[in-house]
């Protein structure tokens, strides 16, 4: 046999082998196909929304250069701009705020984002959809409005109707449907709507000081052919002109974009590794259990003569098919994946890129799906090299337990194998994460860092758990016991069955926990006695009358509290030109003009971390929070250079300070003396504590006598705030759902691997006198405690998860545990895997006593 | 007891459709059995004797004629309510032992007692039934750690759990050793005696059939012969 053993014998024998199992083999197929559909659909996807950005990059920017700034040119800058134009490129400004919207006659404002443009010039590229169809000139005409549908409905108004903004009123000529650069603005807070500049002059809304973001669109004079010359020529230009300016151009698309979609990309790519993984244990379990009932085969080809690395051969050959073919099914699968999923996010992003088969996307999956079959087989196919060929003659006596020496000496190669598996799926991890090398070894160490810490303390936990129902068993009766005796059933694989599920259950649990206290986070940073509506945008002639009239409404809890806010960009740190130092991530916000405050003493709900605060005399001080000391490397004593205005001033940071409330619409990192700050222009933020149901009436109140202050809500706010994260949740949980999937397809496989010895079973129970009621009593108590069993490990995991996860990247927020989300998830794992068992088991209930008596 | 008879078979026969053939395996047997009999039925492979054991058993059910255990006619009943019939009035032994691997000795002789939802701890019967076949001391041992024959002694015990008036054995030696064979043989007729269970016993092994009180041949299907032994 030896001599003549070539690969066409392996796998002719491979194929015989498998066939007979072929019922047990299709849902390993399945469980493999779901983790290489997840990871090809959303690398598909993504490539597919890439090669959109690419391909539609002017149109997805309405320009050729874009840059983005919070204050209006001055005049040197201006005539940058003017030169540019004089020479043949066309520029055109573009308005973003956030302003309040309502029908003449209902009081009740909604809070919009608002876009002003210029019609004749606007867009460069790409075109704006309305309803009823009209050009741009046409539905931005000096008295018109556009809005979302949503704005309308909410509103009630109609195309037609009039619009009140900014205590002007307009007519509202269209519903808008689609503007190229919706993407790339800067503001998606509230219900869209769009006006011409002209007819937003009208208003008062935009005060020097004012939070609105200024958008220049260039289209050059050569914008097609080898422009690129050109189009970096305008950049730098543009970059020197306004430093502090977001500049972008359509050959790189919008950096934020990019960044999110690589980021979204690499974590979900990771998400459908767990899938994908879950997936290659199901294939290392039946192998498993596959290799056990072969256990006589394999002794007796051993007799034969066949050596262990023949037979190794043998199984392998069924272990690459059987990856091969989850992989094959797992592209169909995939692409489900890639038509769902712009309609999971269509709301966010209102792009459907076309479908666009990836090849590259394929091939990693391919890979990804036979490299962690392998992987996680690698065990069970050396344990070959461990059956003895006269186990055919004892195979039911059970081995010595042996020393926990002799034990360790015989589980090296188990160990060597768990090793080789981690650090084989921390190369696939940073191989699909990772966009640098430096990158992928992060991210590939962390992933197998923490899949193995997880996998090993659900192993942990569920072999201890096991152990515990065992004891438990014996003090049970009827069917109870022998439903919990089934979990420990030879070759059941409760084990590796919990820790599949557990997996998902944590996964999934972990992503709606983080979702769930972060929103409660934000929600009870408003805590009574503070306040829960803001006004944005107040200026200082209003500022006596404003207060009198907040302080004057009925339901007003406390006296509205004003924050002063003044536009100023750093210059020089210690000396030296911020702009020359290497600021990286969150630090380089600072190079651009920030909101600064001032404040005659230390505000309430904050905490001094390092100095002191300034003393009513002092001048040329400046506190800032623990965040920008961190970013930009500041301590007490140091000097912090600034200009506003066009005026140059020095402070010194006397504080390092935490705040212990989040005031959304005024940014409080730095708060100076008065002083410093006297004579510059003024914007106030202020927060006011109103009854709940009073809020609608003083926000009508102030926006009968103030049209252009921004009343928010915190609940409008918290609504904002929720419609992004359950976007984003949504994506993310529609990933991890497919490793819950894979470890129900587990559960199914496991089921169907005992399946023959449950049937006998089934009929010994009938034969004794078992009805076929109690019978599936007791696989039913079997699943539902699997399930149970697996939704606590889960949980219990997402609870720790969550916990440290809390504390690492949201300082401060504080972890309740959700009971009602974690009796769902146990519950709904305990009915998911009754599910699953059940269609495994079908049929065997009905089995004829005899034919399978008869069989033995 | 009721009825005079623990057993009665009515011109049973039991026909097989193979898909291209129509296999008659048993084609009109009758018979009685009476209570506390030791009947043994022979016959050569595929004379039929395991098939008419099933249908005793209700495993199966007959083609045509009628069977009655006990005074009920089981022939037509539901499979659920022939389940409780044999819960509550037949005992059997596998050739091949058919114990449940994740349950312990007791357990396993225990399971007839959970399974028929008897009333009252059946724990100290099971625990008497093993020390009877002797294996109390391996009580909590599970079917992988015991021996074929002890394992069949298990069986042995689990079959007589629920004092059933009928015990249906299947070649309870086939699977065991001569020395073996002959420890559970010596238990099953002296549990049978002392239980007073009518026992129906399929066996192709003439020494055993020699202690059964009555001898039924099979043959092709067919009743060939049917021998009582001289008091």
């Amino acid at each position: 046999m030896s001599q003549s053993f070539t690969f066409g014998t392996a796998r002719k024998i491979a194929w015989r082998e498998a066939r007979a199992s072929s019922f047990k083999f299709l849902f390993v197929i399945l469980a493999v196909a779901v983790g290489v559909g997840a990871l090809t659909g959303v690398r598909g996807f993504s490539t597919s929304f890439r090669r959109m950005l690419n391909s539609e990059a002017r149109t997805l920017m309405a320009g050729d250069v874009s840059a983005r700034i919070f204050v209006q040119p001055d005049p040197t800058q201006q005539a940058v701009l003017d030169g540019m134009i004089a020479q043949g490129t066309r520029m055109t400004q573009i308005t973003e705020t956030v302003t309040m919207a309502a029908k003449p006659g209902n009081p009740i404002p909604v809070l919009v984002s608002l876009k002003a443009v210029d019609p004749k010039n606007y867009p460069f590229y790409g075109e704006v959809k309305f309803n009823p169809p009209q050009t741009v000139q046409q539905a931005l005409c000096p008295n018109c409005v556009v809005a979302a549908q949503e704005l309308l409905l909410r509103l009630g108004l109609e195309v037609g109707g009039t619009m009140r903004i900014g205590g002007q009123d307009y007519r509202v000529s269209a519903i808008v449907e689609k503007e190229p650069d919706r993407m790339t603005g800067s503001l998606n807070v509230g219900p869209r709507m769009m006006m011409s500049r002209e007819a937003l002059a009208k208003t008062a809304l935009l005060a020097e000081g004012s939070r609105a973001a200024q958008r220049f669109l260039f289209k050059l004079p050569i914008a097609v052919g080898g422009a690129s010359d050109n189009v970096a020529a305008t950049r730098a230009l543009v970059k020197k002109t306004f430093p502090d300016a977001l500049v972008t151009d359509y050959r790189e698309t919008h950096p934020l974009i990019t960044q999110g979609l690589d980021r979204a990309t690499s974590f979900l790519s990771l998400v459908s590794l767990v899938a994908l993984i879950i997936g290659s244990l199901g294939v290392a379990m039946a192998m498993n259990s596959h290799l056990q009932a072969k256990l006589d085969n394999i002794a007796v080809m051993k007799c034969l003569g066949a050596r262990s690395g023949q037979i190794i051969g043998i199984y392998l050959m069924q272990t690459l098919a059987l990856g091969a073919l989850g992989g094959i099914i797992g592209i169909a699968f995939g692409v489900f994946v890639q038509v769902a999923f712009p309609t999971l996010i269509e709301r966010y992003f209102q792009l459907r890129p076309e479908f666009y088969f990836d090849w590259t996307s394929v091939l990693q999956g391919l890979t990804a799906g036979l490299l962690s079959t392998l992987l996680f087989t690698l065990p069970p196919l050396l344990s070959i090299r461990e059956i003895k060929p006269n186990s055919i003659f004892r195979r039911d006596m059970g081995e010595p337990k042996g020393t926990w020496r002799s034990r360790l000496r015989k589980s090296r190669i188990a160990i060597a194998c768990g090793i080789i598996i981690l650090g084989g799926l921390g190369l696939l991890a940073g191989w699909l994460a990772g966009t640098k090398l430096e990158d992928a070894i992060r991210l590939g160490g962390s992933f197998a860092i923490g899949l193995g810490v997880s996998v090993a303390v659900l192993a942990g936990f569920a072999w201890g758990l096991l152990r515990v129902l065992r004891r438990v068993s014996s003090l049970t009766k009827g069917t109870l016991r022998h439903g919990l005796a089934n979990l420990y059933r030879p070759g059941n694989q409760a084990e590796a069955v919990l820790v599949s599920i557990g997996i998902g259950v944590m996964f999934t649990l972990t992503i709606y926990l983080i979702q769930h206290s972060v929103l409660t986070e934000i929600a009870e940073s408003a805590p009574p006695g503070m306040p829960n509506v803001y006004l944005i945008d107040v200026t200082e002639p209003m500022r006596e009358g404003l207060t009198k009239l907040v302080n004057s409404q009925p339901g007003v809890e406390k006296a509205v509290e004003l924050i002063p806010s003044v536009a100023a960009r750093i210059t020089h740190i210690q000396g030296v030109a911020i702009a020359t130092m290497d600021l990286k991530g969150f630090g380089r916000r600072f190079l651009q003009t920030r909101s600064i405050t001032w404040n005659a003493a230390q505000p309430k709900g904050t905490k001094i971390l390092q100095g002191k605060w300034y003393t009513p005399t002092e001048t040329g001080r400046v506190a800032i929070t623990q965040e920008v000391a961190d970013s930009l490397k500041l301590k007490p004593g140091m000097m912090i250079d600034w200009t506003s205005a066009g005026r140059a001033f020095r402070t010194q940071i006397s504080a390092v300070f935490r705040a212990e409330t989040v005031r959304p619409g005024a940014a409080q990192d730095f708060i100076l003396d008065p002083e410093t700050l006297k004579g510059l222009p003024v914007i106030y933020f202020a927060g006011v504590r109103v009854k709940t149901d009073k809020v609608p009436q003083v926000q009508a109140a102030i926006y009968t006598k103030y049209p252009t202050i921004s009343v928010v809500n915190i609940a409008d706010v918290l609504d904002i705030i929720q419609e992004v994260v359950d976007q984003v949740a949504v994506v993310i949980r529609f990933i991890s759902t497919f490793a819950i999937l894979g470890g129900v397809i587990i559960l199914a496989a496991s089921v169907a691997g005992t399946r023959f010895r449950r049937m006998r079973e089934v009929v010994i129970l009938k034969t004794f006198g078992g009805t076929r009621q109690k019978i599936a009593r007791i696989f039913s108590v079997e699943f539902l405690l699997l399930g149970a069993c697996a939704g606590v490990l889960g949980s219990a995991l997402a609870t720790g998860f969550t916990g440290i996860l809390l504390k690492r990247f949201f300082e401060g927020a504080e972890f309740k545990l959700q009971w009602g989300a974690l009796a769902i998830s146990i519950i709904g794992s305990a009915l998911i895997a009754n599910a699953a068992g059940w269609a495994a088991s079908a049929r065997i209930l009905n089995q004829k006593p005899l034919a399978i008596l008869r069989e033995d | 007891m009721s009825n005079s008879f623990a057993i009665e078979v009515d011109a049973v026969t039991r026909e097989i459709e193979t898909g291209t053939h129509l296999v008659k395996i048993l084609k009109g047997i009758s018979f009685t059995i009476p209570h506390g009999e030791f009947v043994a039925i022979m016959g050569a492979s595929g004379s039929g004797k395991s098939t008419l054991l099933g249908l005793l058993a209700g495993l199966d059910a007959p083609t045509s004629g009628r069977i009655l255990l006990d005074g009920t006619d089981i022939t037509h009943l539901a499979e659920d309510d022939m389940a409780r019939v044999r819960g509550s009035k037949v005992g059997f032994v596998f050739q091949s032992y058919q114990l449940i691997p994740t349950l312990t000795a007791e357990e396993n002789v225990l399971l007839p007692h959970e399974l028929t939802g008897k009333l009252g701890d059946g724990m100290p019967r099971a625990r008497q039934l093993l020390d009877q076949v002797g294996l109390l001391d391996r009580a909590t041992h599970y079917p992988v750690q015991l021996s074929g024959g002890e394992q069949q002694r298990v069986a042995l015990a689990r079959a007589f759990m629920t004092h059933p008036p009928i015990l249906l054995a299947d070649e309870p030696t086939g699977n065991l050793d001569t020395a073996n064979g002959r420890l559970v043989l010596d238990l099953l007729i002296r549990l049978n005696r002392e239980q007073r269970t009518t026992l129906v016993m399929v066996t192709h092994d003439q020494q055993l059939a020699a202690y059964a009180d009555r001898v039924i041949t099979l043959s092709d299907g067919l009743l060939v012969s049917d021998e009582k032994k001289a008091a």
